[in-house]
């Protein structure tokens, strides 16, 4: 059972990588690509934050390298894959229930866009 | 393509600043991801004066932002670059009243605005809220938690309260080497900061002096480092009694530095002319 309370909150750039693995494995330049894509084009990473946090991951142990391969889709050089661990998915969840939380207590109190006083 | 050629070896370059262990582990793959934003760069057939320009300054702020774990792991945030932030802030705000009355009592005066004199006055809030704001907040929010991250993990220099002290003492003292080779007459003191000329304004000189006076900050911080991680132990205030009488002497210096500044100053903030 994922608990908030057992997984400290995540940061913005720890929280979309993760979820950027979350569908498969993914090396660098794909992971800033689905991280562009998940964010609608409002989250940029560079190369320094990408790798910066994906090297706190792996000494978290919340991703792992898998083994080179190529990218059918781009050229023909052997590129190091990233994926998510149990550890990460459960950091995700714990995160995404957090979100969840946050956004019931947010209507609770009317304040979801859909449930402004003055959006109605 | 020669363009490519030495921008990729200059980003290699780059690279080669990480710290050894992150360079070993995600050097290659910096590399090729760095290869494949090229790549798309060149296929959308923009520009890459401006991608060159983000990629290396975001590496290189990648780059220090390793060295500073390396030096205080843990929330970042928390431990360097948040006191810097305020201290900055805390300064500005100080002085504020002060550049006020400079500007509203000496507007009929048709004077230089003495961004010279502000910025010492910064410079000395900053020293003294950048070496306390810490301490202040490890004293408030000391929990074992924290204390558990800050007492195993860090640099030996920074955790052992007898390397700090000795470190920022060394620090403190460094710049005391310039007038021993004026002394000895290797080189002019008043030529390397007042220039050729005394009469006109010099910013190397004073660049200089400004990177004297961080010498003392950062002796400050690296004194007041064993005291911080006692404090979020909810150990003593006075458990490393050379690290305190340190760190108070350094912000005696600064307190005492900016008194002087404003008492020397104050008939021009108060709008007397000719206050000099």
């Amino acid at each position: 059972m994922v608990t908030t309370k057992s997984i400290p909150p995540l940061t913005p750039a720890v929280f979309h990588i993760l979820l950027a693995l979350s569908t498969g494995e993914r090396h660098g330049y794909g992971i800033m690509k689905q991280v562009e894509v998940d964010s609608q084009g409002k989250v940029t990473m560079g190369p320094g934050t990408l790798y910066g946090s994906l090297k706190r991951m792996l000494d978290a142990g919340l991703v792992r390298e898998s083994e080179k391969r190529v990218d059918p889709e781009m050229d023909d050089e052997r590129r190091i894959y990233y994926q998510i661990t149990g550890m990460g998915a459960e950091a995700l969840a714990a995160e995404l229930e957090r979100y969840q939380r946050i956004v019931t207590i947010a209507q609770q109190r009317k304040l979801y866009p859909k449930t402004l006083a003055y959006d109605v | 393509m020669s363009d490519a050629r030495t921008v990729h070896a200059l980003y290699r370059k780059l690279l080669a600043f990480y710290p050894q262990e992150f360079r070993d582990r995600l050097g290659l793959s910096m590399e090729q991801t760095f290869q494949d934003l090229w790549n798309e760069r060149l296929q959308t057939k923009k520009g890459w004066f401006s991608f060159v320009l983000w990629t290396f300054v975001e590496t290189a702020i990648g780059i220090f932002r390793e060295y500073l774990l390396l030096i205080s792991p843990g929330d970042l945030m928390q431990t360097i670059l948040k006191p810097i932030g305020s201290s900055a802030l805390l300064g500005f705000l100080f002085i504020l009243p002060f550049m006020i009355m400079e500007v509203v009592n000496r507007r009929n005066f048709k004077e230089e605005f003495p961004t010279f004199l502000f910025f010492a006055m910064w410079l000395n809030l900053f020293a003294v809220s950048v070496i306390l704001l810490p301490i202040l907040r490890a004293r408030r929010t000391g929990t074992h938690a924290m204390a558990n991250s800050a007492s195993t993990k860090g640099s030996t220099l920074l955790r052992n309260p007898g390397s700090a002290a000795i470190t920022s003492v060394v620090l403190f003292l460094s710049p005391g080497i310039l007038p021993l080779l004026d002394s000895v007459g290797w080189l002019s003191l008043d030529r390397l900061f007042n220039g050729p000329n005394p009469e006109a304004a010099y910013l190397p000189g004073m660049i200089m002096s400004l990177g004297l006076l961080l010498f003392s900050v950062a002796a400050g911080i690296v004194a007041s480092r064993p005291i911080v991680n006692t404090l979020r132990a909810r150990g003593s205030l006075f458990a490393h009694p050379i690290n305190l009488i340190i760190v108070v002497l350094l912000l005696s210096t600064f307190v005492i530095g900016l008194a002087t500044l404003i008492i020397d100053q104050w008939p021009c903030f108060v709008g007397v002319r000719n206050c000099d």
